[in-house]
This record gives structure tokens, C-alpha cells and sequence, in this order.
């Protein structure tokens, strides 16, 4: 069973874990740098991933990187950026099928964690700098990313949400950064972050899959070995207040339906054991589909189509969004918060409390069958701190009483209320 | 009839179990796996809107959306809903509708036997009344409406209703608001003792299970259907498209279009034996190692966003590509312009040595997981194939063949362009 991790120290800042398991195809190496996230260099940070995934020293055409990609059967490299926290995380992956399955004989492992390696290390500059070509072209397609969080109007929704909850602290920063930032990137502004990111950033890489990890492990160490870093000491503990009044902000746009959105703060939740039952009081009210916003606001009243509520341990956020018709927003608004109150005072039963653990359980045990959930879980443990097993968290998990998830619930204030309304009808399309 | 279906060269196998009750049992026991997924699946989806199982009877005709109707409802029995259920197994559940399948499914990775028998019980047993139909109409108003507000959703279906012109697959898969209201509690049990007949369904579970216990559980919940035949009903769908371009504007920041050529389809297996082979050509034709792919995004006309995938079900087949684009009439005008060029010039050797080899291989990723196996083993079932086919159909692919369906199913002139543009 792939339930347990091994990770090391091997340079200044760096980690390499490791999580095998013989029962995969596939291995996949991740890299994750880490800095804080800060508004002016968030945007130069978020493009370095789309320029190493271009093209490197040894491979300087795009095209023919992933032609060997291609002869690699179809091995996926991807740059993407993450956010955690108030933490920013540049990450590079590659992913390619086990040595077993290479038809030619092809050292596929070996070959994916040199890749990795090259992607990361050696990239391919001109007069020491990123190229002003690939500088162009991805700054408009960070340009591009951003925007398109509009296309989206979900997401959109709940970013904005996210983004008048927390204001100008880091919180609020957006994992891509900001437009007007990102139009000023240039091929020295990237490298110089490229430069910072290699220098400061918390490193941790992951392997994870069937194969032998050694490889990858040896050739970032040697690659780390070969550089001076002066890394960040990463923290993860933030400072999370209550909410002191609640902001309310409406805007219309040409859509059909509504969505509201609500972020809730959790104050602070030190102890694991708080964690464990805030995560298990926001299923109990909003996290499955016999929770009570399922159940009632969906199910009972016919208000919307989706309403569920999540929480976001990095921030101490807990959010409850939904697709409302507009005019009901205020209907659905008042029930999100009756089903909330009675959660505080408790007026669930034992059923509730023993289907929500045995989905959370399920849900944790599943984690260990696929090597994305295995990556996500992992990292998010490193990252807050923490080194538990799925299995370890379905012991603790299923041991939160009733009066754990109505503490939980008592602890949460509603900070902002954002509604996406339709125009109506005349002024739309 | 038990059956060992094996792959030499995986060195795996799964059994297909015809089961007395009619349906068709697929069970992928996965060693070392902590969960499992199963998938109950119908022959129905949103294009079946016209049938009959008498030869001599008319044909019946249901509005559009009964399928996704279907299986929202499918969910309410008299004695409570499955998710309350499946509440207390700790699976989690779920179910959608397609073009051509409705299929109900679960994840767990304890309590598999309890949760099995919830999903068998509930999908053979219909309970529908006036009440809960009219109630439902006004849950899938809402998310008929989400779509409605959703540019990828939008982008695709005003593709589909420029591609075609009397094919049902045009149509939203929810159908409208204006059509569920005609959705009656009758016409859904008349379509479910079609549709939902043992003989036109097959359940399909990975993973982490016991398949003698399916076999056990199966024996105890299924009764034996009466066998049929259902006749489906699809007008004559001409070769051209309906319009060339189709566009509407949005809250969008940048455009995104949809470019589709229309395939002439075949019999279930052609089409899917012909739609892995137009994978590997779509990946010489514009994968990111074509110099399709190299001329657009070096222009700014494609991004990461980028994609193209092949379609196909009963009784249809497409090739679609689709993104953001400053300038959607440019990439698409390259595009087609590229697809004439290969068909001059013929399909490089050497790249499809290697599109095949990426093909290949992302055939063998599906076989890492639970439920992409159970919904692979599905496809396959329904296409006359089983899931090794689809290995040895990518793996052994020959450069003819592609060539020949370059030739047979890209044609530019029975293209459609879908754009969907900001509001100004």
C-alpha cells in the first residue's frame, strides 16, 4: 500500500519524498517552489513555469521537445502555478508511463527525471536572459489565463469573493497575479524571478508512482548541490480573525442565473484536532448530497441546482456557494444561515454524524488509488505542517463528536456576502 | 456464462459474465487497490428520442431531455432517496447522461457489497408521480440555466446545431425548459421499461472488489427480463452541415471557438475502431508536436486551452478542435488549410511512428485507475469491442490506415465554425 511517505532533506531548503507503490503504470515526478505570495512579484513568478516548459538548453525547439515527448510515449510535462495559503507554488511535472511498459526498451524513468532536471536547471536563454520570443508569447497567454477567470462565471464568482474577504493581504492575491502586472513582465523581470525562485524558494519535489525514485532523487541532488541558496523558512501558521461586520456586494452581468457566494472565517484552528472537526462540520452542512444544504436549500426548497460549502484549512476560510435564481438569492441567503445555526445548536442527529465520517472516509481511503490524490494529499501535509497517512486521518477523523462540530460551527462568522445577478430582462442580450 | 477476457502483452484480464437476469456483468479485480468503482450503465442517451420495441407499432416519440430526466428522477424511490442510501455506506455517488448512454455510478472503498446492492435496487426500480416530476422540472430549470451561462457548454452545442440538421445530438442534453415541461410521469415509466430493460444495460466494476460477490448480489436483487428489440428512429442526416459558421456573443473575455468536421458515421465498432485511429491522425495534424500546432501558437492564434478530440455514437461520428483564439477565423482557416496540405502531401512516417507511440500510451494511463477502466470496459462493451481492443487497435495501427481515414473523414468541406465572441 502506497500509505506511507518517505521524505528527505537533500540541499539547502530541499525535500524529495517519496510514495511507491507497485500497483501503478505510471510515475510522475513534482516539483513545487515555494515563496510567499506578494502582488508585485506574484504575475513575474507565475510566467516562469510556461517559459521552462517551452524549451530548454539541450532541446531549444519546442517542437522537438515534444516530439521526444511523444517517443517517450506520450509523456506529460506541465507547468502550472498553485496557490496555498498565502504561498505561491511554481510547479513543473513530468509523468510518463513505467520502464515495464516501453515497447523499445526505453529507460523511461530516467530519462523523465532528466528532463525534469533540465526543465528546472537549464533553461534556454539568449544573452543570459529568457528569450524575448517565449517572453512575448506566454506573457499574453498569462494575460490570457487570468482574463479567462471572467469565462467562468462560477469561479468567477468565488474569486471575487475570496478577493473582497481578504483584501490587500496576501490572501488575496490571485495564484497568476494581476493583469496590469503581468503586461509589464519582461524577458528580465522573468529571469530575475526565475533567478529568485532557484535561490529562495522552499523546494519540495515528489515522486510518485511504481518505479525506483532513486534516479530522480540523485540527479536533483547533485543539481542542488551545485548552487548557493539563502531559501525562505516556510511557515505555514497565518493570522486568522474573526469577522468583525458582514460586507455585502451585489454586481449584474448578461447571464441566466444568479450565483451566490458567502465566505465565512474560522478564527483561529490550531490544533489538528480543530481542523479535523471544522472539515467534518462543513461536510455535515454543505459538503455531500445528504447535507443540510443539499438537503434543503437544493432538495426541499427548489432554490438551486448546486449549494455546497467547502473549507480552505491555508486561509482559515470557509466558503458556501451556490446557483440561484435571481430573486431567490435572498430566500437562499437566510436558509444557508438557518442550516448553519442549527448546526450550532446542534440540532443534527447520530445518522449525520455517521454518514458524513463514512464519507470522509471513503473519500480519504480512495485518495491512495491514483497519483493525483496521492500528490495532493502529501504536499498539502508537508505544507501545513503535518505527516499523516490517509488511514492516520480516517483514525482522527472519525473520532469528532457532536459537541467538536458544533464548537466548529460556533467558530465560523460570516464576513462577505457576494452576489452575481442577472440583468433584467430588456437590458440583457 | 462466465468468460476470461485476457491481454498478453498487460498481463491482465477481467471477466464479462452474462448474467440470467440479462444484463452484461464486466469485473476488473485490481490487485493492491484500496477502492472500487462500478458503473450501471443504459443503452440511452439524449439522441434516443424516437422508438419502438413492436416492428409494427409506430414509432414513439419522447421530448428532449427525457434521458437526463430519467435519471435525475431515477434517484427517488418511494421508500427515500439513494443518496440518503448511499448515505449510509459512505460511497459517493453519481450518475450522467451522454448522447447515447445514462450511466449511475459509485466509489468506495468500504461497505462495496451494500453500496452495490443500493445502486441495483435503485436503478430497477422506477417510482414517478405528478408530484415529484413537477418538482424536478424545477431543479433541472436551474441547471439547464447553469449551462446556459457556461461558454465551453455554449461554444460546443452551437457547434453541434450548425453540424447538423436534423440529428438529435444538436439538441442540449437537458433538453429546455420548454420541453421538460412536457415530461409526464407516464411517458417516463414508457421509456424506462424500454430503455432500462436488463438486456440493454451492463454494469461494468474495478478495482478493489470480489467479483464472485457481484455475482452474488447480482443473482439476488436482478429479475430476468423479458428479452427485445428496440428499433431507434433517426431521420436522414445529409453529409453537408447545416451552417458554416455560427456565432454568439458572451461575457467572455477572449473568443474561444469550436471547428468541427462532420464524419460519416458506422456501424458502433467501425466507429470506434476509426475514432482511435483519427486520434493519432489528430495528433500529426495538430498535436503539440505538429507544425500546425507550432505555426498557431507561435502566432498567439491557439493557447494551452487548446484541443481536438474525436466523437462519435450512434448513429454520428465528428472531429472536433477547439479554444481560445484572438482570431478564431484565422485558426481555424490554418487549421483546415493544414488538413488539405496532409491530404496532398500524405502522412509523415516518422510522425506517425511517434503519434501512435503517444496514442498507445496514453491507452495504457487508463488502466491506472478504477474508473476510468469501468467507463473504458463500457464504451468498449456497447462498440462490440472489449477494452484490450482499444490497446491493440492504438498499438497496432498502421500508417495505411491513417492514411485512409485521413482521406475518408477529413473533409473540409463538410466543416462547421463555432465562435463565441465578447460583448462589446
Amino acid at each position: 500500500m502506497s500509505d506511507t511517505i518517505k521524505r528527505k532533506k537533500i540541499g539547502d531548503g530541499v525535500f524529495f519524498s517519496a510514495i511507491t507503490d507497485p500497483k501503478f503504470k505510471s510515475n510522475r515526478i513534482s516539483v513545487n517552489l515555494l515563496l510567499p505570495l506578494e502582488e508585485a512579484a506574484a504575475a513575474n513568478r507565475a510566467i516562469v513555469p510556461f517559459i521552462l516548459r517551452l524549451r530548454n538548453r539541450d532541446c531549444p525547439d519546442f517542437t522537438r521537445l515534444n516530439e521526444k515527448l511523444c517517443d517517450l510515449y506520450g509523456a506529460l510535462v506541465d507547468g502550472d502555478v498553485r496557490k496555498y495559503g498565502a504561498y505561491q507554488i511554481i510547479n513543473l511535472s513530468v509523468q510518463s508511463l513505467d520502464d515495464r511498459y516501453s515497447i523499445d526498451g526505453a529507460p523511461l524513468v530516467q530519462e523523465c527525471a532528466d528532463l525534469a532536471c533540465k526543465m528546472l536547471f537549464d533553461p534556454y536563454l539568449e544573452g543570459g536572459l529568457f528569450s524575448e520570443a517565449d517572453v512575448r508569447l506566454e506573457r499574453q497567454n498569462l494575460i490570457d489565463t487570468i482574463e479567462s477567470e471572467f469565462n467562468d462565471k462560477r469561479e468567477y464568482a468565488v474569486n471575487k469573493c475570496v478577493s473582497l474577504m481578504f483584501g490587500d493581504s496576501p490572501l488575496a492575491v490571485k495564484k497568476y497575479g494581476a493583469r496590469e502586472r503581468a503586461e509589464q513582465i519582461t524577458a528580465q523581470s522573468a529571469t530575475d524571478a526565475y533567478r529568485d525562485l532557484l535561490r529562495r524558494a522552499a523546494v519540495e519535489i515528489l515522486f510518485i508512482g511504481c518505479g525506483d525514485p532513486s534516479a530522480a532523487e540523485t540527479v536533483f541532488s547533485k543539481r542542488f548541490s551545485d548552487l548557493v541558496r539563502a531559501p525562505i523558512a516556510y511557515d505555514p501558521s497565518l493570522p486568522v480573525s474573526r469577522a468583525q461586520q458582514v460586507q455585502s456586494v451585489r454586481e449584474d452581468m448578461d447571464i441566466t442565473q444568479g450565483k451566490l457566494v458567502m465566505g465565512f472565517r474560522t478564527g483561529q484552528t490550531t490544533s489538528p484536532d480543530e481542523v479535523n472537526a471544522m472539515k467534518m462540520m462543513v461536510a455535515l452542512y454543505g459538503g455531500t448530497p445528504f447535507s443540510r444544504l443539499f438537503k434543503n436549500v437544493r432538495e426541499k426548497l427548489s432554490l438551486c441546482y448546486y449549494c455546497t460549502s467547502r473549507y480552505d484549512k491555508a486561509s482559515g476560510m470557509v466558503m458556501v456557494d451556490s446557483g440561484v435564481e435571481t430573486g431567490n438569492e435572498q430566500k437562499a441567503e437566510e436558509e444557508i444561515l438557518r442550516q448553519l445555526e442549527l448546526v450550532r445548536q446542534g440540532e443534527f442527529d447520530e445518522e449525520e454524524i455517521s454518514s458524513t465520517i463514512l464519507t470522509i472516509t471513503n473519500a480519504l481511503k480512495s485518495t491512495v488509488d491514483t497519483l493525483n490524490g496521492l500528490e495532493n494529499w502529501y504536499l498539502t501535509q508537508i505544507l501545513s505542517g503535518c505527516d499523516e497517512s490517509p488511514l492516520e486521518n480516517v483514525e482522527k477523523v472519525s473520532r469528532v463528536t457532536k459537541q467538536q462540530i458544533q464548537a466548529a460551527a460556533a467558530q465560523v462568522t460570516l464576513d462577505t456576502v457576494f452576489f452575481l445577478g442577472a440583468k433584467k430582462e430588456g437590458e440583457s442580450r | 456464462m462466465k468468460q476470461e477476457i485476457r491481454s498478453q502483452s498487460m498481463q491482465e484480464s477481467y471477466w464479462k459474465v452474462d448474467h440470467p437476469s440479462g444484463l452484461t456483468l464486466l469485473l476488473y479485480p485490481m490487485e493492491g487497490f484500496s477502492s472500487a468503482y462500478a458503473m450501471m450503465t443504459t443503452d440511452y442517451g439524449s439522441v434516443d428520442m424516437s422508438f419502438r420495441t413492436d416492428p409494427l407499432a409506430d414509432f414513439t416519440r419522447i421530448p428532449a431531455g427525457t434521458a437526463h430526466f430519467l435519471e435525475h428522477k431515477m434517484f427517488e424511490n418511494e421508500d427515500g432517496d439513494a443518496f440518503a442510501k448511499y448515505a449510509a455506506t459512505g460511497a459517493s455517488a453519481n450518475a450522467f447522461t451522454s448522447f447515447d448512454k445514462t450511466s449511475y455510478l459509485f466509489g468506495c472503498a468500504d461497505h462495496f457489497e451494500e453500496s452495490l446492492r443500493i445502486l441495483l435496487e435503485f436503478v430497477t426500480t422506477p417510482y414517478f408521480t405528478p408530484e415529484t416530476v413537477a418538482k424536478e422540472q424545477g431543479i433541472i430549470g436551474q441547471e439547464i440555466k447553469m449551462y446556459d451561462d457556461n461558454p465551453d457548454w455554449r461554444v460546443l452545442f452551437n457547434l453541434l446545431k450548425a453540424m447538423y440538421v436534423h440529428h438529435p445530438i444538436a439538441i442540449d442534453i437537458a433538453g429546455t425548459v420548454e420541453s421538460i415541461a412536457d415530461i409526464t410521469a407516464d411517458r417516463l415509466y414508457e421509456t424506462y421499461r424500454t430503455f432500462y430493460n436488463l438486456h440493454n444495460m451492463v454494469l461494468a466494476v474495478a478495482g478493489s472488489f470480489s467479483p464472485e460477490a457481484v455475482i452474488r448480489i447480482a443473482d439476488e436483487v436482478l429479475r430476468p427480463a423479458p428479452t427485445l428489440k428496440i428499433e431507434r428512429e433517426f431521420s436522414e442526416e445529409p453529409e453537408t452541415v447545416a451552417q458554416k459558421r455560427i456565432e454568439q456573443k458572451f461575457p467572455v473575455a477572449a473568443p474561444m471557438f469550436g471547428l468541427g468536421l462532420k464524419v460519416r458515421p458506422a456501424d458502433p465498432k467501425t466507429n470506434e475502431t476509426n475514432s482511435i485511429l483519427n486520434e493519432i491522425v489528430n495528433e500529426v495534424l495538430a498535436g503539440d508536436a505538429s507544425p500546425l500546432y507550432r505555426r498557431l501558437y507561435d502566432a498567439g492564434l491557439i493557447n494551452s486551452t487548446f484541443d481536438s478530440e474525436t466523437d462519435c455514437g450512434k448513429d454520428f461520428a465528428a472531429l472536433i478542435f477547439s479554444g481560445e483564439s484572438k482570431d478564431p477565423d484565422r485558426a481555424a482557416q490554418e487549421i483546415l488549410q493544414e488538413i488539405d496540405r496532409l491530404r496532398k502531401e500524405g502522412i509523415d512516417p516518422a510522425a506517425f511512428e511517434r503519434c501512435k507511440k503517444s496514442v498507445y500510451g496514453r491507452y495504457i494511463r487508463m488502466l491506472n485507475r478504477p474508473d476510468s477502466i469501468a467507463n473504458a470496459m463500457t464504451g468498449a462493451h456497447f462498440s462490440g469491442l472489449d477494452i484490450y481492443d482499444l490497446l491493440e487497435i492504438a498499438g497496432s495501427a498502421t500508417l495505411e490506415q491513417a492514411q485512409c481515414r485521413l482521406m475518408e473523414d477529413y473533409r473540409t468541406e463538410y466543416a462547421a465554425l463555432s465562435v463565441i465572441s465578447p460583448q462589446d
